[in-house]
Parts: structure tokens; C-alpha cells; sequence
């Protein structure tokens, strides 16, 4: 028997789905290796239990963290799939501001007013904070990055057909810039984040010229006191810094006081 | 070493990372977390007791895993493999007739003949009954080279006790041979039928019948029970040269490359994993 | 042996011959800064000015980031056949400086101790090298002159320097030989006056220098086990591995195994680099880390180069000076400042 193989999108681009569709060239060894029974990007379903549901996208709504726990109670296996399944990506940026400040930013103070008064809208207020998947059920593996590296799905799903368990990084993405024999971003005038983020990606931002803005999370143990020194030591200042951190992990070395610089 | 040396003048070793395929013979559970392999290899391993072999399941993944059977001449190998990570979970799900990679025997092992006429006393901790075997089983079989043998084996529970049956028979041996004194004890019962002692491994240590100056220890368990334990047997006044150690660390070659199993300057995979406890007991890493 | 005094054109235009025989490794800038040793073609820049350590240092090119140790595929018998994987191209590494030469011959020594490693040393039993010597220092991280490697040439075939606008040409060995034989290099008239023009010409003193005589220092470190010299310079470390992925003497290794999805039957097994930096490099199955704290990762590292593997291969010391490990961390950790501060550390408290 194939495992029954699933895919649930939640708040997300459902880029990562994308990715995944994009591995052309192994996606038809991959699809004999499994049997994809909901796929929102290319098939639609239902099944009553899943061998291994893939999670896209964080948990902002109560409605969608009740759909999770009752994916989680018919799945053996659940993978979180991609930076905002993992660690809540950039929308968790909303985290750091008063929910109504939020909606005055984005609908304006009018409509602000009225979702605060109108109970119509009161299910909105259920959305209080962005989380990661982890932070509502159990989960097995974590596919990491925005979006997912192909070749780490591609392990995950082999290793689950094989029944081991699979290998994912747990070092900087220093590691794979040294591979690559780049020339460290902090030579080419600009500061990285790549001292304190999970490796796997195989750099591969640096390599084809940007830096590293963390999308994979933070290492185990990073030491954010030292990265801290080290962008104020390179002029930034604590707006960039906290900007920096938040994009798409969540930091908060500089702490909550005086933190008010976001944009 | 030859500093002199240069590279064209040294014959590579072509086979050092490949392994030789053996094929499952047996695969019994052995306890909660532990299973027992019985392998068939192309050729007899030809190894010392507390060496240790890679063993790896292709596609999978390699890892260091002792040897649990006294030297023989056939051409097989036993092992025990506890469900420790992602191999040693495979392995617990292959089944006769499958096949698994293995290079060695590697490491130092430990030296019999230099025992002999000694009394042995081992000193087993849980899963370290595994390696410990591959000593016992030569020293029984040749007990009159040892003016005697004493086996002191403990682990948590009951559910976790190896080689139960074999054990047992050692114990028989030992009731009708003054020679021999097989001890067996666990941490606690857990309300399990037990027909041992409960207590740690130090305990018998306290007034256990010996001779200092004519007995040799081996030691295989965890590294605080090392600690504990050599305390003890400094107090009933042994020496450390008389103590020998079985050591774990992370191997990914066996053949004194890869760095990881570094001891201080010491590579456990090469000058270990048994030590004469002298020769360690100033690093600092050793016990850790 | 034989030696020659050639012009640059000449050096240059020699090179890119050789280049065309077999793959030749030389120092060259590749759109972002900072030196690889890449392979030389028509479009390559042979320059011999303005040297900086290359990113990673040529003994890499022994032991790649990434290589297969074999391929396996399992027979309609159910028998695995195991297929080795071994790289016997040949290859020219040239443009090595002192310290990466030396760095060469101190993986030499680990890889053919005890049990000889295959896959670099039938890379390296095809590797010429081919020398450049530095007569000012590269930049202000370099000390190989305080570890002994300025004056290292000892294992390169052929060996240039640079000295008044030409370069003199050493042939050391018989495959060095064979790469100027048909090349009509005119010979040095005078070697040894020439060799005494270089001594002159060499910058005094070369590089960094120790705060004590370099026979002490394996002592010093040895003596040292809890300083606080230890905690010190890892208060900035992110155990990011940078120091041991571009140390010319680093070589660990991790191992894993892969199988291809389009036939589950088949695979290789990989080795790869590895750094004792790294979190988890001494944690076994079962999770139980023998070095989990960063200090005693650096302790480690540092004890490697000063005191461990120098006692095992006989040397004065593992670290070759290079200074890539200090110029490459971000968070401006040196090796030579940690030794220092050893040293200071001994003197305070002997």
C-alpha cells in the first residue's frame, strides 16, 4: 500500500505546494511513490485518514486552528511545510501590533470603528495571533524556508517510504556558504543573518547574490546577543535591527522595550 | 609516524570505506528496546573481544555498533542493536535473508593473554552486556587460564535485562564452579518478576570477595557509572592500571579520519574504544 | 635540482599551456571579491600580485565539500553490489603559497597515517604542485612565519618567486621535470646569489609574531585546560563553523547515505565536511553530547592545531598561519589572538 499522502493550505501563498509541483523532473518517481489524496493546487478530496498530511501556511483564525487539530487527529504522520508553517513568516509580523492598530492600517480608521462595534465582525477578533503549526498541534517534521527547499521535501519523502527518519540541518547557513566558497556578505558591505539561521537551504541566497534574511528559523541555541552587537556594530540602528529580526522569525533580541520603530 | 613520508610512496587503502555484505541469519527481540542479530559474513570477522564494527544499511546510513559474540572461526557475527536513531530503527525492521554492510573489526579491544593467571572481574551496565559478552564467552570457555571470574551485571529494570537465558546459564556454571560468581541486579523491579538483586552495580562492590593485586577489571556502561564505580574499586585498593574501560563517542569512520571521536588528543575509534584506565585518567574528555 | 629565470609573460603564458593539457587550479577573482582556485581557460587572469588567501584554501581540492565514497545497487538476488568510487584525475594546483603548501603536507601526513585514506591520496598521487613564494605579508592576519610555514617548499614539484619583475623557477621534483622540459627557460646564472637577494628582500619581521618563542607554545596550550582565556573569545562565537571549513588543515568529515528515487535499489554513500565547531559534532544516537558547550568546541579546535595533532604527526604545529580562520569569522574570533592571550594567560599564571 502507498501512504496516503495529503496537502492543506492555510494562511500562505501556497507557494510551497508550487515548489513542490515544480520538482518536474522527479515529480512523476515521487507521485508512484505515494498516493496524493487532497492537493489544493492540482486535485481535490477528501479522505478519512492520511498516512502524511503536509501543512502550508500559519494558524491565524480559531476556525483554522480547530481545521488543523482535526487534520492532526486523522494523520499519522504531519509535516509542516514552509516558513509560515514552521515559524509563522512574515504575516507573525502582525503579532508585534495591537490587532485594531492592524486593521486601521489596513482598512482604515472608518472600518477599524465599525469591526470593533459591529458584531458581525466579532468572529475577526478570534484572529488575535499569527502561529506557527507547531504552536497548535504536534508536529513530526518540519520542511523549513520560504518557500520549501525541493530537495528537502524530496528526503522527507523518501525517508518516510523508507521508514527511517529523515536528516535536516541543525547548523548555520555559514556552512553551505563555505561550501560554495562564497564571499561572506559582511565583505560585500552588507550585513546577513545567516550566523544564526538554520542551514539546508545550501545558501542559496548568498550564492546567487543576496544575503540571508532568515527564513528558516533560528539555529538551536543561537547566540543573539553577538549577532545583535554585530549588526549595531555595522551601523544599523534599532529600527533596521528589529525589522530585520522580525521579517520572517520572530526575533525579539532587543527585547520589548523600545521597540516601537517597526514599520 | 614517518614524517618523511610522501603520498606517492603510500599505497592506498581502496577498500577502508567499503563494506562486505552480510546476510541476516536471525532477528529476535531481545527487550524493550533492544534486538539481536545473528549475521553471515563472507569470510570470519577474525576480531578481539570489545572491538566494535561499522555496520550500515545501504541507502541508510552507517554507524559504529560493538561486537557481541567471543572471537570464533566461522564466518559469523552477533550484535545487539538498540532503537537508538534512524539505522538502528531500520534494522529493527529487516528480517532474515536481508543484508547489511559491515567494515571492521575496528579499535583496540581488549588484551586476554595479558590477564592470564588474573582473577576478571566485569562490571556491566545495561546495553554494555552487548560488547561484554564477546569477552565473557573466551574467558569461560578458557577458565583455566584465570585464577577466577566474577560478573557483575545491573540495569534499570527487569524489562531491560539482555541475554536473559544466557546469563542464566553462566549463573548455573557459576553454582557448580567456586571459580566463577555471576551477580545480576536492577535499578528497580517496576513490580516485574526479578529473581536478582535491587540495588546499583556499585553495591556488591562494597564486600565483594577479592584479591587487589591479582585482579583485572572491565568495565562496559554508561560514564557515570565509571565514575562510581572506579571509586569504589579504588577504595578496595586496585590500581588504575589494572581497570579497563569500553568508551562511546560519535564515529562516522572507524579508521581514525573522521575527528569525531576524539578523546582530548585520543582517537577512541583507533586507540579505544577499551582503554587501561591509567592511560585515560588524566583526560579531562575521557568520562564526560 | 635545476632552476630558471623567467619573465611574467613567460610564467603566464606557461601556465596557460600547462592548463591546456589537464585541469589547472590557480588564484583567480570570479565577479564577487576575495580569491578561489579555480580552473584555469582562455578567459582566465594569471596574476601574481596583490595575493590574498583564497577563500578556501587548494588542499580543498584533495577533499571536496562533498564526494561519493561508493554507489551501490542491489542485484534481482537481493545481494547489494557495491561499486567504489575513486577520482584519479590529474590535476595542477599552482600559485600555492607557503602556508597552503605546508597546509598540503600536514593533510598528507592524517591521511596516509595508520590506515591510508583512498580517495585523497589517489587525488593527491595525481596532483602537482606547483609553489609561489610571498615576500611581504598578505595582509595583517597572516603569521606564517611564527608557525614555521613561510620557509615551507619541501613538497611543492616546481616553486616560484617573484623577485625584481621576473621570477626564479626552483624545479624540485622529477614530475615537476617533465612540466618545463621543451620549454627553453633560460637557467639561473647565479641560484645561490639570487636566493640571498631573496632573504634580503623579504619583509622582517613577516607577519604576526607570537608574545613567546614558538617551542613554548605547544607546552603553553597544553598547560591550559580551564582558563578563562577559553570563555573569553567564545562570548562572540555563533558555532557557526566558518574557522574549520576554510582551515587548510581542518579535514572532518560526516558520512550519509542516499538512494535514488527513481530506482530505490540503487544509492551511494557521501562524505562531506564537518566542523568540530559545530553543534552536535560529538553528539552520538541517543542524544548524549560529549562537547555541547561552545567553549570546549574551541578548546577542542584550538588544542587540535597547538597541541593534539602536532604530538600525533611529529610537527612544530597543525596551524599553518594562514589566517583565513580570523579573516573569515565575523564575529572577529582569531586563532592567533586566542594563543596569544594563552600565552599571556601562562605568563600571569605559570
Amino acid at each position: 500500500m502507498k501512504p496516503k499522502v495529503a496537502f492543506f493550505d492555510f494562511a500562505s501563498c501556497e507557494g510551497c505546494q508550487l515548489a513542490v509541483l515544480n520538482c518536474e523532473d522527479i515529480l512523476l518517481d515521487l507521485l508512484a511513490l505515494v498516493d496524493i489524496v487532497e492537493f489544493r493546487e492540482a486535485i481535490t478530496g477528501t479522505a478519512p485518514y492520511y498516512d502524511v498530511a503536509f501543512i502550508e501556511g500559519s494558524i491565524n483564525r480559531e476556525q483554522d486552528a480547530e481545521r488543523l487539530r482535526d487534520i492532526r487527529a486523522r494523520s499519522a504522520v504531519l509535516v509542516a511545510m514552509g516558513a509560515c508553517a514552521c515559524i509563522g513568516n512574515v504575516q507573525a509580523r502582525s503579532n508585534f501590533i495591537a490587532p485594531a492598530e492592524n486593521f486601521k492600517r489596513v482598512y482604515g480608521s472608518e472600518e477599524r470603528n465599525q469591526v470593533q462595534s459591529d458584531p458581525e465582525f466579532w468572529p475577526l477578533w478570534a484572529h488575535t495571533r499569527v502561529r506557527a503549526v507547531r504552536e497548535v498541534v504536534k508536529v513530526d517534521y518540519e520542511l523549513r524556508g520560504c518557500p520549501l527547499v525541493p530537495e528537502e521535501f524530496v528526503h522527507l519523502v523518501k525517508s518516510l517510504v523508507a521508514g527511517t527518519i529523515p536528516r535536516f540541518a541543525a547548523h548555520a547557513v555559514c556552512v553551505e556558504c563555505k561550501m560554495h566558497e562564497n564571499t561572506c556578505v559582511f565583505d560585500r558591505g552588507d550585513t546577513c543573518m545567516g550566523q544564526i539561521t538554520r542551514g539546508g537551504c545550501q545558501a542559496i541566497c548568498i550564492t546567487n547574490g543576496y544575503r540571508c534574511d532568515g527564513c528558516r528559523g533560528l539555529v538551536p541555541n543561537a547566540n543573539m546577543a553577538a549577532h545583535l552587537g554585530l549588526l549595531q556594530s555595522k551601523g544599523l540602528d534599532n529600527r533596521e535591527i528589529a525589522n530585520r529580526y522580525r521579517l520572517f522569525c520572530s526575533a525579539e533580541p532587543l527585547g520589548r522595550v523600545g521597540r516601537s520603530g517597526h514599520e | 609516524m614517518n614524517a618523511s613520508v610522501t603520498p606517492s610512496t603510500v599505497v592506498p587503502d581502496a577498500d577502508l570505506y567499503l563494506p562486505r555484505m552480510a546476510r541476516i541469519l536471525e532477528i529476535l527481540p531481545m527487550s524493550a528496546r533492544e534486538k539481536f542479530l545473528r549475521l553471515e559474513l563472507p569470510a570470519p570477522l577474525g576480531h578481539r573481544p570489545g572491538q566494535f564494527v561499522m555496520l550500515s544499511c545501504l541507502g541508510i546510513g552507517e554507524a559504529p555498533i560493538s561486537i557481541s559474540c567471543g572471537p570464533r572461526t566461522d564466518n559469523i557475527l552477533e550484535v545487539v542493536i538498540r532503537d537508538a536513531g534512524s539505522l538502528t530503527h531500520h534494522i529493527h525492521g529487516l528480517k532474515p535473508g536481508q543484508y547489511l554492510g559491515v567494515r571492521g573489526p575496528f579499535g583496540s579491544g581488549f588484551d586476554l593473554e595479558a590477564w592470564s593467571g588474573q582473577h576478571l572481574l566485569c562490571v556491566v551496565g545495561g546495553l554494555g552486556l552487548a560488547p561484554m559478552r564477546s569477552l565473557i564467552q573466551p574467558v569461560l570457555a578458557n577458565l583455566e587460564s584465570f585464577s577466577g571470574f566474577t560478573l557483575i551485571s545491573g540495569c534499570r529494570t527487569p524489562a531491560e535485562e539482555l541475554y536473559r537465558e544466557e546469563v542464566r546459564g553462566w549463573e548455573q556454571l557459576a553454582q557448580g564452579n567456586s571459580k566463577v560468581r555471576v551477580i545480576r541486579l536492577v535499578d528497580r523491579t517496576d513490580n516485574q518478576p526479578w529473581d536478582g538483586r535491587v540495588g546499583l552495580v556499585t553495591a556488591p562492590l562494597h564486600t565483594l570477595e577479592m584479591d587487589p593485586a591479582n585482579t583485572v577489571v572491565a568495565m562496559c556502561g554508561p560514564p557515570v557509572m565509571y565514575k562510581f564505580v572506579i571509586l569504589e574499586l579504588k577504595a578496595r585498593g586496585l590500581g588504575d592500571a589494572q581497570i579497563h574501560v569500553d568508551l562511546e563517542r560519535r564515529m562516522k569512520c572507524g579508521v581514525g579520519k573522521c575527528g569525531h571521536c576524539q578523546i582530548n588528543h585520543v582517537y577512541c575509534c583507533q586507540e579505544g574504544p577499551v582503554f587501561r584506565f591509567d592511560r585515560i585518567a588524566h583526560l579531562a574528555e575521557a568520562l564526560q | 635540482m635545476t632552476a630558471f629565470l623567467v619573465s611574467l609573460d613567460a610564467v603566464s603564458a606557461w601556465i596557460r599551456h600547462l592548463a591546456c593539457g589537464q585541469t589547472l587550479y590557480f588564484p583567480q577573482q570570479s565577479g564577487q571579491s576575495g580569491l578561489r582556485f579555480l580552473p584555469v581557460d582562455n578567459d582566465s587572469e594569471i596574476r601574481f600580485d596583490g595575493y590574498q588567501p583564497s577563500l578556501a584554501p587548494p588542499g580543498k581540492k584533495l577533499a571536496p565539500a562533498e564526494e561519493p565514497l561508493f554507489r551501490y545497487r542491489v542485484g534481482t538476488d537481493g545481494i547489494p553490489v557495491i561499486q567504489p568510487v575513486l577520482d584519479a584525475s590529474p590535476r595542477i594546483l599552482a600559485g600555492v603559497r607557503p602556508c597552503d603548501l605546508r597546509g598540503i603536507h600536514l593533510l598528507d601526513q592524517v591521511n596516509q597515517q595508520g590506515h591510508p585514506d583512498p580517495h585523497y591520496l589517489t587525488r593527491r598521487q595525481q596532483t602537482v604542485l606547483i609553489g609561489c613564494d610571498c615576500l611581504t605579508p598578505c595582509d595583517e592576519h597572516c603569521f606564517c612565519d611564527a608557525v614555521g610555514s613561510l620557509r615551507w617548499r619541501e613538497n611543492a614539484d616546481l616553486f616560484l618567486t617573484r623577485i625584481d619583475g621576473q621570477f626564479l623557477l626552483e624545479v624540485q621534483t622529477e614530475a615537476g621535470q617533465r612540466l618545463v622540459a621543451n620549454q627553453n627557460f633560460p637557467a639561473c646564472p647565479d641560484l645561490a646569489g639570487l636566493k640571498a637577494h631573496i632573504e634580503a628582500q623579504r619583509a622582517k619581521p613577516f607577519g604576526r609574531q607570537w608574545h613567546a618563542d614558538a617551542g613554548r607554545i605547544p607546552g603553553i596550550v597544553a598547560s591550559q585546560w580551564s582558563s578563562p582565556v577559553w570563555d573569553k573569545h567564545v562570548e562572540r562565537c555563533f558555532s557557526c563553523g566558518t574557522c574549520n571549513l576554510v582551515c587548510p588543515t581542518c579535514y572532518c568529515f560526516d558520512v550519509r547515505d542516499d538512494f535514488q528515487i527513481e530506482d530505490p535499489s540503487a544509492g551511494q554513500r557521501v562524505r562531506h565536511w564537518d566542523g568540530c565547531m559545530l553543534p552536535q559534532f560529538a553528539q552520538v544516537a541517543g542524544g548524549h553530547d560529549f562537547r555541547p558547550a561552545p567553549a570546549a568546541r574551541q578548546r577542542h579546535r584550538v588544542k587540535r592545531k597547538f597541541e593534539y595533532l602536532n604530538e600525533r604527526c611529529a610537527t612544530t604545529s597543525f596551524c599553518t598561519g594562514c589566517g583565513r580562520c580570523g579573516r573569515q569569522c565575523t564575529a572577529g574570533i582569531d586563532i592567533f589572538d586566542i594563543v596569544n592571550d594563552l600565552i599571556d594567560h601562562a605568563e600571569v599564571t605559570p
